[in-house]
């Protein structure tokens, strides 16, 4: 029995003094992991931040939002734990428990920056982003994501999925952007869950009951075995300490080092696949390695997109990175992302690509080459301006239907794909690029946490065919067991959910509506108002902080982000206490 | 979603609060303070959301059943998945005797 996959690296013996993690509640894994008798509790039960949206939608809250943080020590060092419950909602991010998440980070990061390095453990298990909070979900998966950024050179930040739910969605793209990330044999690590992408692409593309297929792709094991998890552990709470511990010790990673920095692996491992050749996803393993380096050139015959040299297709996202670049001839960084630079700004766009030789990315969603291709054009900028006083913008036009819904896209990690372009965007943030997200068609899910979420800045036009949203309409209305008649009902008072963009505008990260008298064929007027709009966005990105703060303090932030903020609050008036 | 409000007399009053259990499917999650100063000393005060609208009988005879057996008064809030008789008996028993650890031995 010592050599099945579910007991690897245990005798019998020690199977049967096992106590296993996965059987733990949040609080139980937080309690395993901490030094005994170290673990406090923040923003607990008793402090009754539920989420204020599931009430009203008939849906019974838990106490704490179904995420438990808790701080101790481990091996003696300050250690902060976010704990996801995945028995509450999937484990899917709320508004509240994004939130709880994101501000434990940053408070990790301020006392890491006044001399007492925390270090931060995030227990995901969870199905992305919660669906009943639809938009405040999005967003706080963007702050949490730049939140581990913040903290990441300054503490250690690992990731665990140990099981049984595993990690998808956008959470994945910050499992992604961990220092360490620990798995054990029963995780699964994914963008998009299975069912999903059956849901989306059809059984030929996912067969959602095939077990086998499943782990084979999203496993521990596979993910471990293929460089996009760096220690595989058994269920057991004792060895999953004992790793936890290891990774503190072994502190931050140098600059340049993790895994969503890569660029050079990322480009080297996605040059070796083609979706039109079938692919046993076990064959990665000896084709990539578990080392997360550069791999061998692909062998002749490499794939590259056929291109049948017709007309792209016309679409928002085309004509307005036109329009606002000064009809300057876009550079294409592959042909489904387009880059315009001036001398005072870079516009990028993600376009249609009908001859992408991944197939399920040919509608301008973001897929593995499209989350590289964004990655390199931010880097690229941050690197000509690295001397440079005044950092050049980045305006991000985003017109995307969401990230690709595929299987090969989960084989190649289509999470880690997206953890570069949002490392990069959050870089160039952080360098002082000043970024400005310019919503001028559908924003979706994953694909808008890639490219425009990370903004300091975001914009959308005011017109019926701009739609932001964690999932398209009738997508969600199945997946929360509803008919889209309903969504829509519930959409009228429940602004996160709602379609219309002057409702998303309510949320708090809205820094500008615009007019437009057509959004498809924007007059010279329109693209002079949206330009003008952008230009001072920037101006209001260069003299406003880098990070995403500006979210929880605007004046729509204040109305409707109002437990976010509470959040905020009451986590840093308990960080300190009792110490 | 549906929230019902009980009240059942009690005689000794829990000394701690407790929270026990998960909103997960078929569980619940039990929320247990000691009365507040204006409350009265001598009732379990117990609010019930429940994700599953019409079992208010049910509810009543359960709790009332545990309640007799275990008089222990406080405020309970139970935020309920659908968890069946056996699960809200076997989370309110939990609950008490954690409640009661505190104290000592019963």
């Amino acid at each position: 029995m010592t050599d099945t996959p579910l007991v690897a690296g245990l005798t019998w013996q020690e199977l049967l003094v096992r106590r296993s993690f996965i059987e733990l509640d949040a609080l139980g894994r937080a309690a395993a992991l901490l030094d005994p008798g170290s673990l406090r509790v923040l923003a607990g039960p008793f402090d009754r931040l539920e989420s204020p949206w599931l009430v009203p939608q008939g849906i019974t809250p838990q106490a704490d939002d179904g995420t438990v943080i808790a701080r101790g020590t481990v091996d003696g060092r300050p250690v902060v734990i976010a704990s996801i419950e995945q028995g509450f909602q999937g484990g899917g991010t709320g508004e509240v428990s994004g939130a709880k998440i994101s501000q434990a980070l940053l408070l990790a990061a301020a006392d890491s920056r006044a001399g007492t390095p925390t270090a931060a453990v995030i227990l995901f298990e969870t199905g992305g982003v919660r669906l009943q909070e639809a938009n405040l979900g999005l967003n706080a998966v963007a702050e949490i994501c730049s939140a581990v950024l913040d903290l990441r050179p300054l503490a250690p930040v690992i990731g665990i999925v140990a099981g049984t739910v595993g990690s998808f969605g956008g959470m994945s793209i910050a499992a992604g952007l961990c220092t360490w990330l620990i798995v054990t044999p029963q995780a699964r690590i994914g963008l998009n869950g299975p069912a999903v992408i059956e849901q989306e692409g059809g059984i030929d593309e996912f067969d959602s009951s095939d077990h086998a297929l499943i782990w084979a792709v999203d496993g521990g094991q596979q993910r471990y075995a293929t460089g996009l998890a760096d220690d595989l552990v058994p269920d057991d709470a004792d060895l999953l300490r004992a790793a936890v511990i290891d990774a503190i010790n072994a502190g931050v990673a140098e600059p340049g080092r993790h895994r969503s920095q890569r660029l050079d692996v990322l480009a080297s491992r996605l040059a070796t696949l083609d979706p039109a050749t079938p692919l046993d996803p076990r064959d990665l393993r000896t084709l990539w390695g578990r080392h997360y380096e550069p791999v061998p050139a692909a062998l002749p015959g490499s794939p590259a997109s056929d291109h049948t040299g017709g007309q792209p297709p016309v679409t928002r996202g085309r004509t307005w990175l036109h329009a606002l670049s000064g009809d300057l001839v876009p550079e294409p960084m592959i042909p489904s992302v387009l880059s315009a630079t001036t001398n005072t700004a870079r516009y990028l766009a993600v376009v249609p690509d009908p001859d992408n030789r991944f197939y399920r990315a040919r509608q301008g969603q973001v897929g593995v080459t499209e989350s590289l291709a964004l990655a390199q054009a931010v880097r690229d900028l941050i690197e000509a301006d690295k001397d440079a006083q005044h950092k050049r913008a980045i305006i991000a036009v985003v017109d995307l239907p969401s990230q690709a819904y595929g299987r090969y896209e989960e084989i190649a990690g289509l999470h880690q794909a997206m953890a570069a372009s949002t490392d990069a965007y959050h870089a160039a943030r952080i360098a002082g690029h000043p970024i400005v997200a310019v919503v001028v068609g559908t924003a979706l899910s994953g694909g808008f946490l890639t490219h425009g979420l990370q903004a300091n800045q975001i914009l959308a036009l005011d017109d019926p065919g701009v739609e932001i949203h964690a999932m398209h309409k009738a997508a969600a209305a199945r997946i929360t067991l509803r008919t889209v008649d309903q969504l829509d009902d519930l959409a009228k008072t429940i602004a996160p959910l709602s379609y219309r963009v002057q409702d998303w505008a309510k949320l708090g990260f809205c820094d500008g509506l615009l007019n437009v008298g057509n959004a498809d064929a924007p007059t010279a007027h329109d693209v002079e108002t949206v330009g003008t709009a952008i230009a001072d966005a920037v101006q209001r990105a260069r003299s406003g902080p880098v990070d995403l703060s500006n979210r929880l303090d605007s004046d729509a932030a204040v109305t409707t982000r109002h437990a976010s903020r509470a959040v905020r609050d009451l986590l840093a008036r308990q960080w300190n206490s009792e110490l | 979603m549906q929230t019902l409000n009980y009240r059942f007399p009690a005689q000794k009053a829990a000394s701690r609060a407790v929270h026990i259990g998960v909103v997960a499917s078929g569980d619940l999650e039990i929320l247990l303070e000691p009365p507040a100063v204006d409350d009265p000393p001598d009732s379990v005060v117990v609010r019930v959301r429940t994700s599953v609208n019409g079992f208010d009988t049910i509810w009543h005879d359960v709790l009332e059943r545990f309640f007799t057996r275990t008089p222990l008064a406080g405020r309970w809030e139970l935020n309920d998945f659908g968890a069946t008789p056996g699960v809200v008996n076997l989370r309110l028993r939990q609950a008490s005797e954690a409640a009661a650890a505190a104290d000592g031995p019963i």
